[in-house]
């Protein structure tokens, strides 16, 4: 097979073969592979380099500047570093429960085919959570479109087929997608924000780890799921390169294949193989495939464990003939996971799969299958037919590469102001329920509190006493502001979002979307962004337990998606009844403002004035006219039941997320949260909204409930 | 001896547990039962199809799976008068079975859950559903009071019944519309329908009566985490434990 030639190479030539091939590594990158080698690569290595060494999977030009993010806590059991974050939840009859966690981005793929991209982007978070030993129990998504209100317009197909995509796929695997939220603004018409989160559950002694245990030398290395095929070639070299519209076309190749079906069935298998190694006490390592397929997947899982690995590509089952060695070892079909597993229990695995789960009976091809084996030594060696297509040191392919990138003045990069919108009909204010509803938000019957109907989503644990909560934060109003503050503003939301349905905030996950890391401005918001969520995170005590970098989201004019730090937050409760709910409770009851800035710990406050029954419910409060979260919390009341009405006594403008609580007696307020917390408003049996301001007429609430729901109904219907 | 009850997997089954933890929480003897254990099916006093997608509702939802080798046990168990309760995807494929509303051969279906209009998209919303016929008429809503409420959740694509007007009228006319949508106060108009079905239908019953059909889903809505602020006190589990006053009676 002939190799990739660089040795002797002018760096023009190199710049115009390395183009030639669809291959995004730089010149001196190159340069750096043939010199580590001593020789020039073979094709399936110069792929395998690409794929590893791309942003998607080296975080090069991000992970210096991630490490300013406090990641540790007395919560945390796993930070950041594998497929997902773990952190304790509590204990219950003696075991100790923990939260799995993952938050990644789909956004390029789901650009090019909304449907498909969304859909694997749900997919491949999901089995980041299993493939941690986690029973996935809940999905949430964050969501930021273009302008969706012309009918004809792009951006509407992309909009309507990722919620397209991500409903079909939740809803078919029976993971309830209990979070989130939807944002549209016209800096995401080249590029739409797929920002997708995955939470399990499992006890702290069951976590299986995504590295080759101490000791497996020699040990299996068995493939599990789809039969690979030639889709989601490149995808991992794909996000790395900047979208050009007249390049949609040729990028499809890149995006994977969703198959729903298929994964319903492999993720209970998995949960039937978790329960036979756990009854044989067996340790194995078990890992995702995503980018870089099955050479990204085995590579990393044996250098983490300090292993080599010797992969034997005949032996992986494939849905067409003739594919290249490098589609076979690169390519990223979807619906795979990836073994570490004692050659005893290999047998009992595979007929897990194989006959009680009777893969191949559910997907042509589908089915669990011995490729390889762990080495000893640190080469990292893939055959194809009679020849040695790959052999490579494993650090040198997975180690960390790093770019430091010049920076430039962040303000550079300032992308305008949004105007303070005052209607409820406003999209980015109106009434999500039309995206939310149709995705499944109660499969698996333990939801407490599901999407849409408040702030936050809140789980069960059924068969113990144990309840989470899940918020997303990143509004893009707040870019404005500058990538610093709205990184940290995120934080803040995620937060009292959790806090505002009753839950204790326990850790902190991040995906940060932005531009061209090689335009100094872009890549200043980036690092901004990252010390303002760092700021955050100390100031609450919180740590990131897993997160993910998404970069080159601009299109073919150059102009970057606004700066979006997406942050997600977990919350846990000691137990269900104290879940709170933002549905207004009395007609004769004060609603008072927590700005979230306050001295007081809010969370401490909430819990004393609870403890005496004062709070009757709870709402978050978004930067902007608080009278428009007053009437969310209105809303909020089941249909059909007697409106309750409300009088503003200000007409204040939060100008930072905060909760708006609904107490009984006036003189409640001051005394339970102090001096920062504001009377904003009275509720009344007339079911009338009255603004403080004199100018601001009176309106009904029924009439302002049906304005509040009719903008998005007619775009996702 | 107690009755002993199947939850049938398919390939692409969703709701398994959540329906499996409701009987066992109504004191019903049940076990999940695997396709690849169909041969067993034969074993069981009744038969319990839960929601999700078998083999990902290709064609329509529930075609694939009527014709599967399970549901030739639960076919041959109908007939023999085994009490038979299919939600959701588990509706829709006794519908595509032509067990319910029954009153063709059998796999010859007279209606079908069909996609939801008009918006044609999944829907997940809370719902109540009230009983439309005499609690006695079916096995399964015998230990219910008449008219009764029941809190639940619809989350399909497909739950709109559709079929000629003959066959409508068949259902209406011969005691098969087991439940109709309603609003949280028993009221029942086309605002409550969350799918546009016909005749408002959330569940439908077989002449004999031992086979049940139903949408939405009760056990999404079965213990109080699940409804934490609800103030009427209804629960989806009602339905379950009329499951069971039916199973022992059987």
């Amino acid at each position: 097979m002939p190799n990739f030639g660089i040795i002797g190479k002018s760096e023009a030539e190199l710049s115009a073969a390395a183009a030639g091939v669809g291959v995004a590594l730089r010149v001196d990158e190159l340069q750096r592979i043939a010199h580590g080698l001593g020789r020039d690569p073979t094709t399936v290595e110069l792929y395998a380099f690409d794929a590893q060494w791309s942003e998607h999977c080296s975080y090069k030009s991000s992970r210096h500047h991630l490490r300013k993010l406090p990641t540790q806590g007395p919560d945390v059991v796993i930070g950041p570093g594998q497929d997902a974050g773990v952190v304790r939840l509590g204990e219950w009859n003696g075991e100790r429960y923990c939260i799995v966690i993952a938050h990644e981005s789909h956004n390029h793929p789901s650009q090019v085919v909304p449907f498909e991209g969304a859909a694997t982007g749900v997919g491949g978070i999901v089995r980041d959570v299993l493939c941690m030993g986690a029973e996935v129990v809940a999905i949430a998504d964050a969501l930021r479109f273009g302008n969706v209100t012309d009918v004809e317009s792009h951006q509407r197909y992309v909009a309507t087929g990722v919620v397209d995509g991500i409903s079909s796929y939740g809803n078919a695997i029976g993971v309830p997608n209990i979070a989130g939220d939807a944002y549209f603004d016209d800096g995401f018409s080249d590029n739409c924000l797929v920002n997708v989160i995955a939470l399990g559950i499992v006890k702290e002694h069951q976590i299986i780890e995504s590295k080759a245990p101490p000791g497996s030398e020699g040990w299996d290395i068995v493939l599990v799921g789809k039969a690979t095929d030639a889709s989601g070639f490149g995808g991992a070299a794909f996000s790395s390169l900047a979208l050009d519209a007249k390049d949609a076309q040729a990028n499809k190749s890149a995006v994977q294949v969703p198959d729903p079906f298929l994964k319903n069935v492999i993720m209970r298998a998995s949960y039937r193989v978790f329960e036979y190694l756990r009854e044989r006490e067996i340790f194995a390592g078990f890992k995702d495939l995503g980018a870089g397929g099955i050479m990204g997947c085995t590579a990393e899982i044996c250098a983490a464990g300090g292993y080599g690995a010797i992969i034997d590509l005949d032996e992986v089952v494939t849905s067409q003939e003739g594919l290249p060695p490098a589609v076979i070892a690169i390519g990223e079909t979807q619906e795979r996971l990836l073994w570490i597993l004692p050659p005893h229990a290999t047998a009992d695995v595979l007929q897990v799969y194989n006959r009680e789960f009777s893969l191949p009976e559910v997907s042509k091809g589908a089915c669990a299958r011995v490729i390889g084996a762990v080495q000893a030594n640190k080469r990292y060696i893939m055959r194809f037919g009679k020849e040695r297509v790959m052999d490579v040191d494993i650090d040198f392919l997975t180690g960390a590469i790093k770019d430091e990138l010049p920076l430039a003045n962040e303000a550079q990069a300032s992308v305008g102001r949004e105007p303070v919108v005052q209607a409820v009909s406003h999209p980015n204010r109106a009434s999500r329920d039309p995206l939310f509803k149709q995705y499944d938000a109660v499969v698996r019957g333990a939801t407490v509190i599901a999407r849409g109907h408040a702030a936050a989503g809140v789980m069960m644990i059924p068969n113990t006493g144990l309840a989470f909560a899940l918020s997303t934060g990143g509004n893009p109003g707040h870019a404005w502001l500058g990538a610093e503050a709205a990184a940290e503003l995120a934080v803040h939301e995620a937060v009292l979002k959790v806090m505002s349905v009753g839950a204790r905030p326990v850790a902190l996950t991040d995906c940060l979307n932005f531009g061209n890391p090689k335009k100094p401005a872009h890549y200043a918001q980036l690092v901004s962004a990252i010390d303002g969520l760092a700021r955050a995170a100390r100031e609450l005590n919180l740590a990131f337990v897993s997160g993910n970098v998404s970069l080159y989201n601009e299109g073919a004019s150059g102009k970057a998606v606004p700066a979006s730090a997406i942050v997600s937050c977990i919350g846990t409760f000691a137990d269900f009844s104290e879940v709170l709910n933002p549905a207004l409770q009395s007609t004769r009851s004060f609603l008072f403002l927590l700005p979230g800035d306050s001295k007081l710990d809010i969370f401490d406050a909430l819990t004393r004035a609870r403890a005496k029954g004062a709070v009757l419910a709870c709402g978050y409060v978004e930067p902007g006219p608080v009278s428009l979260s007053a009437l969310r919390m209105a809303f909020a009341q089941d249909d059909r039941s007697q409106r309750i009405g409300i009088r503003m006594e200000r007409s204040a403008l939060a100008d930072r997320p905060g909760l708006l609580v609904e107490v009984q007696q006036r003189d409640l307020g001051r005394e339970l949260f102090g001096e920062d917390a504001t009377l904003e408003a009275r509720t009344d049996p007339s079911g009338i909204f009255v603004g403080a301001d004199a100018a601001f007429d009176s309106v009904s609430i029924e009439e302002l409930l049906a304005a509040w729901r009719a903008p998005l109904a007619k775009i996702f219907g | 001896m107690n009755a002993k009850v199947a939850v049938l997997v398919y390939p692409g089954t969703n709701s398994e547990n959540e329906t499996l933890r409701a009987l066992l929480d109504a004191e019903v003897d049940a076990e999940l039962v695997h396709w690849s254990n169909a041969a067993t099916l034969a074993n069981f006093d009744a038969y319990v199809l839960p929601g999700g997608f078998a083999y990902e509702d290709r064609i329509r939802a529930g075609a694939i799976a009527a014709h599967d080798r399970m549901t030739d046990a639960v076919i041959e168990g109908a007939q023999k008068g085994k009490m038979v309760l299919g939600i959701c995807n588990g509706a829709q494929v006794l519908l595509e079975a032509g067990l319910v509303p029954g009153t063709g051969p059998v796999r010859r279906p007279t209606a079908a859950f069909t996609k939801n209009a008009p918006s044609g998209k999944f829907v997940c919303k809370h719902v109540y559903v009230k009983l439309n016929i005499a609690p006695q008429r079916c096995a399964i809503t015998a230990g219910l009071p008449g008219e009764a409420l029941i809190p639940a959740w619809a989350a399909h694509g497909e739950g709109r019944l559709a079929g000629s007007a003959d066959h409508l009228d068949e259902i209406s006319h011969g005691g098969h519309l087991a439940f109709v949508y309603a609003h949280a106060d028993g009221s029942v108009d086309d605002a409550a329908v969350p799918n546009g079905s016909a005749l408002g239908a959330a569940a439908l019953t077989n002449s004999q009566g031992n086979v049940l059909a139903i949408m939405p889903h009760p056990e999404r809505d079965a213990w109080t985490f699940n409804h934490p602020f609800s103030r009427d006190g209804r629960s989806g589990m009602t339905f379950f434990h009329s499951f069971a006053k039916g199973l022992k009676q059987q």
